[in-house]
């Protein structure tokens, strides 16, 4: 294939990444009556901020968006503990009766069952632990959700690392623990750093299980507010493309820091088999 | 690390996570929740909460839900007796499955207790008859706050341009409709737009036409009757609208026939009267002073519209009705539901309707009475979330050339059929 | 005695910790799937309060059921084609020695991390068949564009929901593969090389065979996501026009929350799930199957 034509299919890709994304800000920056203008304008408009005005001074955006970002930050951290260590006794110990084979599917499984139907029991165990409508339950819910995920993919990480290093850890008298936190996860850091950048991605976007378990203000996350913004005349195209781009900021940030680990991170293990 | 260590930190997890659910102290003060739609009518309810807590210190929270979501919302909550809302906003065809699941407080002996013996008789007739159960004759469970009804639009400056009288029958909007496209080809204007988004939009715009050809959900005995003649006719009738309708209508909301509107490219439609302050706002209207309101065509029968009032009621899980009630009288004052109107939202109370300052903003407002006070609920039946969702699904399937009309029919027929079996 | 006690503590605490490390987790999981699972047994076995099967037998003459479980095989099936075959080439190409690799790498990666109901939102404004800019695109450039209805003919809404599954998600399947890629290490290509094998002799006996496990993965994570989707198309089309983009969990969400039968709702998830785990199981043998080989 010839160099022009890697960069053309590439190019093409770009755009088609990017566009509506960049359409999504300019709807941001632009007044009503040009949203809907044709023939559409993707470059030359007046450009305005009531929109962002609107979401932040008019209706306090950011009570949301801190919402959104505790209950992402804190389910993230909450999974990637209890998960890596999950995942290092199953890739390390061979348990009895075949149990941590049948364990690591059955984790995974846990996944497979619709969101859908397990929305509404467990709104009824929140009403009944007293933790409807707060961030205490969209952190567990999530945590939980993240879960499968963390375990599969750091199993697969710590697969790779020799057990040679850690036995001569445990030999210069370090306990398993301290071995896995001195030895093991500083090799596996890039993995720990991909599986992080998907959690995070998963439960700042998440949308049904926010809206089922919201009453109030106190724990809308901005996916349901940003939903919200469909009335029952209009959608309020504006309002929603200045959420929507304000919300897609903090994970870009983190994505791109993160960058040089996703790919690195994850051909380490889990894509080896 | 140690096992103790490891511990700790799982501990303390589990500390911040809890730390992150409710604060006791900070739900006592909030005193009233409301769960109230987003958009104008919950806006509007918004800024009264704020004014009333200024007068009286009650302080109301009041969340806004998606239209797509708020009924799945106060259902759950209801059903559960989570008691998280004081107040509920509900669209009125939803009044009948709350109310038959007994899950809202009688208002009768409230009122009574506030020296009234039943609600104003200000408020407009057709709209006090959805807040009881059963339908007009039974007791009060809520009181309506936003008096909508459907109400014809057309594009007076077509019509006298191309000398077409204002359109009281179908046949004249078929005409219209017609007439203008042909005359204005080419510069990109539609003889008519309507939504047949599957679901409550393409229900809410062949009602009409349904009713107006003859057509009736249910006979007396509450068997479905929609694939009689006169039903079929009419959706063929609605389908051949769609020829002066922009492409794609099929899966067109409230949204895309607002935007036809104010973009000056479709001469007439069906809507609801939250459209009308728009039409007059530059920032969004390209049709400034253009658009005249009236009441829907007659077919063999006199046109009537649908009524989409919302109406506010108070769970029976309540923590606090006394505050609820106080709360809710005040706002379907007639001083306080002025202001509501003010801000776009059609009144419920006839005196409002006639109000000189509202009379002289909203031209509409004679037109709308009447539409009103003639218009027609959708069937009070407790499953019309599930009868909607299958006539529109068919409704919709129709438009989009899926299925002709006559199968659409008699296939919505055997559906509704079906739902109304597994209701017995 | 006391030197004695102090071993065995430590060989006990040695024997028990990796269920302590694992019991968290397993904690969780049990506590957030053990109740729902329980709960959804008994009510899809239950109608109107009394034990009956009534909710799995009228699973079979339910059109609705049977159509949106097709459409569900339809959306999965195209959307996981398209984001596979897109994501492989993307990959590949971004597999070798090209300038500006980081850049294009992390500007693909941007639509998998907007936020799914935003996704929709922007699309469902593009898509509009008279306002979009897709269409006001094509029109500026000599296009008819009077038939390009997208989300409202029932043929076009269908491509419509599965390109914008494929524009958000291929970024991932790309992401993974190229992850995959850059594993392999370079020994077999040289001996490839040596044994003077073309590119497509290389690609077909080389790179696939040894990308497998990558693959079957990403395969598997998103099969799974595609046979639940939910947010998109509940945004997007509301599974219309008419029933022609209603999917199976569509159709469950408006059956337990708009309808509130959520005995039937569960029933159709039991299927789903069925469903879902004999696709898995599947996946996970031919995995173990690569891994042992």
């Amino acid at each position: 294939m010839s160099r022009a034509l890697k960069y053309l299919i590439l190019l093409l890709s770009l755009v088609a990444a990017l566009a509506p994304v960049y359409w999504m800000f300019t709807i941001s920056l632009k007044s009503e009556v040009d949203h809907f203008a044709v023939p559409p304008p993707w470059f030359y408009f007046t450009p305005t901020l009531e929109h962002y005005y609107d979401a932040f001074v008019t209706r306090s955006f950011a009570q949301y968006l801190i919402t959104s970002a505790m209950v992402a930050v804190i389910s993230t951290i909450c999974a990637l503990v209890l998960g890596t260590l999950a995942a290092y006794a199953l890739a390390r110990f061979r348990l009895p009766y075949d149990l941590d084979r049948k364990l690591s599917l059955w984790i995974l499984s846990t996944r497979m069952f619709p969101a859908i139907v397990t929305a509404l029991p467990l709104f009824l165990m929140m009403r009944d632990l007293r933790l409807l409508d707060t961030k205490a339950s969209l952190i567990i819910v999530y945590t939980a959700f993240n879960l499968p995920f963390v375990v599969w993919m750091m199993r697969g990480f710590f697969d790779e690392v020799p057990r040679d290093l850690e036995e001569a850890a445990l030999v210069d008298g370090d306990s398993r623990l301290g071995a896995l936190v001195r030895v093991v996860l500083p090799l596996v850091a890039p993995g720990l750093a991909a599986t992080a950048v998907f959690c995070l991605i998963v439960s700042w976007n998440e949308f049904l299980f926010a809206l089922v378990l919201t009453q109030t203000d106190a724990s809308m996350t901005l996916p349901v507010w940003i939903a919200g913004r469909v009335t029952q005349y209009e959608i309020k195209w504006g309002v929603m493309s200045a959420a929507g781009a304000v919300a897609i900021v903090p994970i870009l940030v983190f994505a791109m820091a993160m960058q040089k680990y996703l790919v690195r991170g994850l051909s380490l293990g889990a894509v080896k088999g | 690390m140690r096992l103790t260590t490891l511990l700790t930190l799982i501990v303390l997890l589990l500390v911040i996570t809890v730390s992150c659910s409710k604060d006791p102290q900070q739900a006592a003060h909030k005193e009233l929740t409301l769960a109230a739609i987003s958009g104008v009518e919950g806006d509007a309810l918004k800024a009264a909460a704020l004014d009333y807590e200024r007068q009286t210190g009650v302080h109301i929270e009041i969340t806004q839900f998606p239209y797509a979501n708020l009924f799945e919302k106060e259902l759950i909550d209801l059903n559960a007796r989570t008691g998280a809302y004081d107040l509920i906003m509900m669209d009125d065809p939803w009044f009948p499955t709350f109310a038959t699941k007994q899950f809202l407080t009688e208002l009768t002996p409230l009122l009574q207790k506030r020296g009234q013996n039943g609600p104003d008789t200000d408020f407009v007739d057709t709209s006090i008859a959805l807040c009881r159960h059963p339908y007009q004759t039974g007791s009060l469970y809520a009181l309506p706050y936003v008096g909508n009804s459907q109400l014809f639009f057309y594009r007076k400056d077509l019509f006298e341009k191309h000398s077409l009288k204002p359109p009281t029958t179908w046949d004249d909007v078929l005409t219209a409709a017609k007439t203008i496209q042909e005359k204005e080809t080419g510069s990109g204007m539609y003889g008519y737009v309507m939504r047949a988004a599957q679901g409550n939009a393409a229900v809410a715009d062949f009602m009409p036409i349904f009713w107006a050809f003859g057509g009736e959900m249910f006979d007396a005995s509450g068997k479905p009757t929609v694939n009689t003649p006169e039903g079929i006719a009419a959706l063929e009738f609605m389908v051949q609208m769609g020829k002066y309708t922009p492409p794609g209508y099929a899966s067109f909301n409230a949204d895309e026939v607002g935007a036809h509107l104010l973009q000056g490219t479709a001469a007439m439609s069906i809507n609801w009267p939250a459209w009308i302050s728009k039409f007059e706002d530059p920032s969004k209207s390209k049709v400034i002073g253009k658009v005249e309101f009236t009441t829907l065509p007659s077919g063999r029968k006199p046109g009537q519209a649908e009524i989409g009032n919302w109406l506010i009621a108070i769970p029976r899980t309540a923590r606090n009705t006394e505050a609820a009630m106080d709360f809710l009288v005040w706002a379907t004052t007639a001083e306080q539901m002025k202001r509501s109107a003010l801000g776009g939202n059609p009144p419920t109370r006839k005196s409002l309707f006639r109000d000189p300052e509202l009379v002289a903003k909203f031209h509409a407002y004679p037109a709308q009475l009447r539409s009103l006070e003639t218009s027609r609920p959708r069937p009070r039946t407790p499953q019309w979330n599930e009868i909607e969702n299958a006539f529109g699904i068919f409704l919709s399937k129709a438009n989009s050339g899926a299925l002709s009309p006559a199968e659409a029919m008699n296939q919505a027929n055997a559906e509704i059929e079906k739902i109304v079996q597994r209701g017995r | 005695m006391p030197k004695l006690r102090r071993l065995s503590n430590a060989a006990v605490k040695r024997h028990l910790l990796p269920y302590v490390l694992i019991a968290p987790a397993v904690a969780v999981l049990l506590a957030l799937s053990i109740y729902p699972l329980i709960y959804s047994s008994t009510v899809s076995l239950q109608v109107n309060d009394a034990w009956s099967p009534g909710n799995f037998t009228r699973l079979l003459s339910d059109n609705f059921f049977l159509t949106a479980m097709a459409h569900t095989f339809v959306f999965a099936v195209a959307a996981l084609t398209c984001e596979f075959l897109l994501g492989l080439g993307l990959a590949l190409l971004l597999n070798s020695h090209i300038r500006g690799r980081g850049f294009f790498r992390a500007t693909l990666l941007v639509p998998m991390m907007l936020p799914p109901v935003v996704a929709a939102i922007v699309w469902r404004l593009l898509l509009n068949p008279n306002f979009g800019a897709i269409n006001g695109t094509l029109k500026q450039i000599g296009v008819n564009t009077e038939s390009l209805t997208w989300t409202a003919s029932p043929v076009l809404a269908m491509l419509s929901v599965i390109a914008v599954d494929v524009w958000q998600w291929t970024p991932f399947v790309f992401l993974v593969l190229l992850a995959g890629l850059q594993a392999i290490p370079q020994e077999p290509y040289e001996a490839a090389l040596i044994d003077g094998s073309t590119r497509w002799q290389t690609f077909r006996h080389v790179t696939l065979p040894l990308l497998k496990p990558a693959i079957l993965i990403v395969l598997l994570l998103r099969t799974m996501d595609l046979l639940r989707v939910f947010d998109q198309i509940f945004i997007l089309t509301e599974g219309g026009p008419g029933f022609a983009t209603e999917t199976i969990s569509l159709y469950i969400y408006r059956t337990a929350f708009r309808f509130f039968d959520f005995g039937y709702a569960a029933a159709m998830s039991f299927v789903l799930l069925a469903l879902t785990n004999v696709i898995s199981v599947v996946y996970i043998r031919l995995l173990r199957n690569e891994s042992r080989a």
